[in-house]
C-alpha cells in the first residue's frame, strides 16, 4: 500500500530528507491563488530523487501580486532560480466564471484585455527584478457553459474568453525567461473529474486534488531538468523485446514481431516515437546481447524496422557485459554515464545495470510492450528549455563522427588523420542565435570545462553586451560534416594588464583536435592587440572534468598560486592542420 | 477490516499503528494535520470503493467516526 506515486508518500518523505550539497542546487517558488499543500513537498522529495537539492518557497495562499509587486515580499529575499505561477480560470474570471453571459456582447473584449494586462503587469514586474525564469500555467478550458451546446456558435463566448486570454499568454515566449505550461495538456492527460475534486475544492480549496498532485509536479519537472541541466541525451536500447517482439537469434528473421500484427504495431509505435526524439537531438544506442550478424539484419533489412543503422550513434551487439557496453557507449560517445537512459525489457538486466551502474536511469520497463510508447512519451527526462540547431542536427553530427572513428581506425596515425579531417573552426562574437546555445553549453558541459561555470540565457546575454568581457564561441566543421557550435570562453578584462578567463570549454564530442588550442589562441591574440600582458586563468576541479586538468601547462601557462599564467610576450603554440575563419 | 483501516491511516501520517484507536484525533496525533486528512480520506475513499458525502467529511473528529460512517455505508469493520 505505499505507494511511491502518492501523496502521503512525498508529504512524509520530504519531512525526513535534507539537503546533500550534491552541487546541483535549485531555488523554486510557488505563487498560486488557491491551496498548494503538497506541490513543494513533491518537487523537494522528486528532486531528491534525481540529485537535486531544492530548495521551496511558497508565497501565502493568494498572495501572488503582492509577493511579486511589494519588493519587500519574501519572494524577493528568497532570489528564486524558477517560479511557478499557477494561475486558474476561476481565481482570473471571479464572477464571469459563473455568469459571463451576463456581460453585455459588446462589453466582452474589455474584460479579456483587463485581465490580459493583470497578468502582464505582473509578469513585467517580475522580468524586471528577478533574474528567476518564470513559469506559467495557462488557463484551463471550462468544461461546462450554461449555453449548452450552443457554446460553440456563439460568439465572444466563454471558452473563447479563456482561449484569447491564453493566445496573449503565449505572445510572451518571446521574452527569453517567460515560459507557458500547457496547462490543458495535463487535463486532457488525466481529466477534470478525476484532477478536479468538488468536496476537496469545498473543502479546502483545493483545485488539483491530492490523488494527482504527484502528476501535476512530474510534468512540471522537465523545466528543473531544464534548468539544472539535468537532461538526458542519450538512449540506450536492448534489442530482443525491446525494439521488436521476439529473439532474433532463436525466432529468426521472420517470425520476429515487428509490423502488422497486434504486438509488432506496438514496437513499431515505440520505434517511431524513439525516431521522433533522434530527430530532435536526442542520441540513440544499441546495447544487445545477441550474434551481430543475426541482430544487424534486422536493423539493416528488416521492411518494417523504423529505425536503421544510421540513427544509431553507437551499436553494441555483442555478448558482453551490459554495463561494460554501457561504459563503452559513454567513452565512445563521449557522454556522461549520468546523461544515458537504458531501455531493457528484462528486468533481471534492469536490475544488474541500475546496481553498477547507478548513474544510468534505467527505466522500469514491464513485459507488456503495448505500455512502452506510452511510457517514453511520459518521461521528462529529455526536457531542455530551448531547442537549439544543434539539437535538431544532432544525429548528423554523430554519425559524422562514426565515419571520422572509422577513418581514424583505417588511417592509424592521428596527426595523418587530423590533416586529412579539413578541419575549420569559425570564431563568432556571440549574438541572439548563439546566445542560448553558448548559454547550453555552459549548462551541460562537464568534461572540458576548466571553470565548470553555469550560465542562464539572460546572464550570457548581459555578459555580451558588457565593454569588459568577451563572449565567443566556435563552429567547428570538417569534411564529414558541421560539428555546430561546440566550443565557447568567456573572458574579463580585469585591467590594462590583465585578463581573466572565466569560462572556457568544448564539447567533448571536439576534443582533442587542436580546437582547444585555437581557441585560447584567439584569446591570446586579442590580448596582444590590447596591449595586454597577463592571460590569467584557474582550473576549478570537478568530479569529471579531469580531461581538462592539464591543459594551461600544456600550452605554457605558469603556475603562479591558484592560477595559472600566460605571458603573451611568449608564443604559444598553434595547430596548422586547422582553417581558422573569423567572423566577429 | 478495521486492520486495513489503521494501516491506511499509519501509512497516510507516517505512524505506527500501535499509535493509533478509535479515540486518536488531531488533537491527540500530532502528525494528523488539516491537509493529509484530505488525503487521508481520498485514499480511504479508493481503498474502500466508498464515496464520503461532504457533511459526513466535517462530522470526522476521531478515528472512530470513520467505522461510525463504514457501518452507515455498509462497510464492516470489525
Amino acid at each position: 500500500m505505499k505507494n511511491e506515486e502518492n501523496l502521503a508518500y512525498f508529504l512524509n518523505e520530504a519531512k525526513i530528507i535534507k539537503p546533500r550539497d550534491l552541487g546541483k542546487k535549485l531555488r523554486v517558488a510557488f505563487l498560486a491563488s488557491s491551496t498548494i499543500n503538497g506541490f513543494e513537498e513533491t518537487m523537494r522529495v522528486k528532486c531528491f530523487q534525481k540529485g537535486i537539492d531544492c530548495i521551496t518557497y511558497v508565497a501565502d495562499y493568494n498572495q501572488y501580486n503582492q509577493e511579486i509587486l511589494n519588493q519587500d515580499s519574501g519572494l524577493y529575499q528568497f532570489k528564486p532560480d524558477i517560479t511557478f505561477l499557477i494561475l486558474d480560470t476561476r481565481h482570473i474570471l471571479g464572477e464571469h466564471f459563473f455568469s459571463w453571459y451576463s456581460v453585455p456582447y459588446d462589453d466582452r473584449p474589455k474584460i479579456i484585455d483587463t485581465k490580459v494586462s493583470e497578468i502582464q503587469n505582473i509578469c513585467n514586474t517580475f522580468q524586471k527584478n528577478f533574474d528567476s525564469k518564470l513559469v506559467i500555467t495557462s488557463l484551463q478550458i471550462p468544461n461546462y457553459s450554461p449555453y449548452g451546446i450552443n457554446e460553440e456558435s456563439t460568439l465572444r463566448s466563454l471558452k473563447e474568453v479563456v482561449y484569447a486570454i491564453n493566445n496573449e499568454l503565449l505572445q510572451w515566449k518571446k521574452f527569453g525567461n517567460i515560459f507557458i505550461y500547457d496547462f490543458n495538456e495535463f487535463v486532457r492527460k488525466f481529466g477534470e473529474k478525476n484532477i478536479f475534486n468538488y468536496k476537496q475544492f469545498f473543502s479546502g480549496d483545493i483545485k488539483i486534488s491530492t490523488e494527482y498532485i504527484p502528476k501535476f509536479i512530474n510534468e512540471l519537472m522537465g523545466y528543473i531538468y531544464a534548468v539544472t541541466g539535468t537532461t538526458k541525451k542519450c538512449i540506450v536500447l536492448d534489442l530482443d523485446n525491446t525494439l521488436w517482439g521476439g529473439i532474433v537469434g532463436e525466432d529468426g528473421f521472420d517470425n520476429i514481431k515487428l509490423g502488422d500484427n497486434p504486438v509488432g504495431r506496438s514496437f513499431v509505435e515505440f520505434q517511431k516515437r524513439l525516431l521522433a526524439l533522434n530527430q530532435r537531438g536526442i542520441i540513440l544506442a544499441v546495447n544487445s546481447k545477441n550474434n551481430f550478424n543475426d541482430a544487424i539484419e534486422v536493423i539493416q533489412k528488416h521492411p518494417n524496422m523504423i529505425l536503421r543503422e544510421d540513427n544509431f550513434a553507437c551499436v553494441k551487439i555483442n555478448w558482453d557485459d551490459k554495463s561494460v557496453n554501457l561504459q563503452k557507449i559513454s567513452e565512445e560517445l563521449n557522454i556522461g554515464l549520468d546523461s544515458m537512459i537504458f531501455f531493457d525489457d528484462d528486468p533481471i538486466n534492469q536490475e544488474y545495470v541500475r546496481e553498477s551502474l547507478p548513474e544510468v536511469l534505467v527505466v522500469n520497463l514491464p513485459k507488456d510492450s503495448s505500455q512502452y510508447s506510452q511510457i517514453i512519451t511520459e518521461m521528462k527526462e529529455f526536457d531542455v528549455l530551448k531547442i537549439t540547431e544543434e539539437d535538431t542536427k544532432r544525429g548528423e553530427m554523430y554519425l559524422g563522427q562514426k565515419k571520422r572513428k572509422e577513418l581514424e581506425g583505417k588511417i592509424g596515425d592521428f596527426n595523418e588523420f587530423l590533416k586529412q579531417m579539413d578541419i575549420v573552426v569559425n570564431v563568432k562574437k556571440a549574438d541572439s542565435f548563439s546566445i542560448p546555445r553558448i548559454s547550453q553549453l555552459t549548462l551541460k558541459t562537464n568534461q572540458f570545462n576548466l571553470t565548470t561555470k553555469r550560465y542562464q540565457e539572460e546572464e550570457i546575454a548581459k555578459f555580451s553586451s558588457l565593454d569588459n568581457k568577451i563572449v565567443e564561441c566556435v563552429q567547428v566543421s570538417d569534411k564529414f560534416g558541421d560539428n555546430g557550435i561546440t566550443g565557447t570562453y568567456i573572458v574579463e578584462k580585469k585591467n590594462d594588464d590583465e585578463w581573466i578567463i572565466d569560462t572556457f570549454l568544448l564539447s567533448c564530442r571536439i576534443m582533442g583536435r587542436g580546437v582547444e588550442e585555437i581557441m585560447m589562441n584567439q584569446i591570446i591574440e586579442k590580448a596582444k592587440l590590447s596591449g595586454i600582458k597577463r592571460l590569467k586563468g584557474e582550473f576549478i576541479p570537478t568530479s569529471k572534468n579531469k580531461p581538462a586538468e592539464n591543459f594551461y601547462e600544456k600550452l605554457g601557462f605558469k603556475k603562479e598560486n591558484e592560477f595559472w599564467v600566460f605571458n603573451t610576450d611568449n608564443i604559444m603554440k598553434k595547430p596548422e592542420h586547422i582553417k581558422v575563419e573569423k567572423n566577429e | 477490516m478495521s486492520e486495513k483501516l489503521y494501516q491506511i491511516i499509519s501509512n497516510v501520517f507516517n505512524v505506527d499503528t500501535s499509535k493509533i484507536n478509535d479515540e486518536t484525533t488531531s488533537e491527540n496525533l500530532e502528525e494528523w494535520d488539516s491537509f493529509n486528512f484530505y488525503v487521508l480520506l481520498d485514499e480511504i475513499e479508493n481503498e474502500f470503493n466508498i464515496k464520503f458525502d461532504l457533511d459526513e467529511t466535517l462530522e470526522i473528529k476521531k478515528i472512530g467516526d470513520i467505522k461510525k460512517i463504514f457501518l452507515k455505508h455498509g462497510v464492516k469493520t470489525e
